[in-house]
């Protein structure tokens, strides 16, 4: 059970913040390029899904699942988006994707004077509360055998 | 609901605007860190009439001095101050080790050079209270590590 990577977009499709803790294979493509695709798939997926569904829509695009990661969604009403890769046998995160955005993004981004919300997350405090929140979530495994 | 939250916005913005308006002229910080004081203390003053408008008179300067540092600070930064001291010859120092405006910010050395604006509007504050109670000082504030903070009152006698 472990969490490979995460990454925060704004509205407009810049990253403002990337982690990765178990991370084993790279993409390839500069970071900068990565960010765009991840941006610009989860973007049509979430439309494509949007149209094609043939009930009402509730939630939306949550996750996609392949044979070796799992990856999930949320999407805040600001349009902030909270994407992390995980391993398949972990259930539905959306919850804990919210709390990141309530409890540690809004505290420690939005709160400061210091961070501009349309830059890059520099501050230290946000950093430190993520991932002190994420090692203590119960599918985190900091080694995986 | 969000009460506190909108004094810690207003209060963020109200730096930003202050240091974007006084970016033209000469010594703009020191401008703008002497008008966040000027509009702090006035607002200390109408803040104390508040506040003591059902008090009993203090019996010294020690006990004005308590009072700013529980009921005061409780009511505006929702905590007390951790720490009093005094050399008895009319310097006080209040130090809390979790002041309101920096606990976001950083917790320790990062972002260091921007502490000092958001500490100007809580020095005027402290100076209003204290001036309409009828002690006349001199407020000014240090940072060491966010986001403990240590203001120091300077009593003027006339």
């Amino acid at each position: 059970m472990t969490i490979y990577n995460f990454y925060v977009f704004d509205r407009n499709g810049t990253c403002l913040y990337y982690v990765d803790w178990n991370r084993r294979k790279q993409s390839g493509m500069s970071a900068d390029e990565e960010y765009k695709l991840m941006y610009g798939m989860i973007f049509s997926i979430k439309s494509f899904v949007n149209r094609i569904s043939p009930t009402d829509v509730k939630d939306g695009f949550m996750s996609f699942k392949t044979s070796q990661y799992k990856l999930h969604f949320f999407e805040s009403l600001s349009g902030l988006k909270f994407i992390m890769n995980t391993d398949l046998n972990v259930g539905n995160i959306r919850d804990n994707l919210k709390q990141i955005y309530s409890t540690i993004y809004v505290e420690y981004v939005v709160k400061n004077p210091n961070c501009e919300l349309d830059k890059q997350i520099t501050s230290d405090l946000f950093r430190t509360k993520l991932d002190d929140y994420i090692k203590g979530l119960p599918f985190f495994a900091a080694k995986v055998s | 609901m969000a009460d506190e939250v909108l004094f810690d916005f207003l209060h963020m913005e109200l730096v930003s605007y202050i240091h974007q308006s006084c970016s033209k002229e000469e010594n703009s910080k020191d401008i703008s860190i002497s008008r966040l004081e000027s509009i702090g203390f006035r607002v200390g003053q109408s803040l104390i009439e508040r506040f003591t408008k059902d008090s009993a008179r203090f019996k010294d300067e020690l006990d004005t001095m308590k009072f700013i540092c529980k009921e005061f600070w409780n009511a505006i930064y929702k905590k007390q101050v951790d720490n009093l001291r005094t050399n008895h010859q009319g310097v006080y120092v209040l130090q809390d080790n979790r002041f309101k405006f920096l606990t976001q910010i950083s917790n320790g050395k990062q972002y260091m050079e921007s502490a000092p604006k958001y500490l100007a509007f809580p020095c005027g504050l402290l100076r209003g209270a204290l001036s309409n109670l009828g002690v006349n000082c001199i407020v000014t504030a240090e940072v060491s590590a966010m986001p403990a903070c240590k203001f120091q009152i300077q009593i003027q006698r006339a």
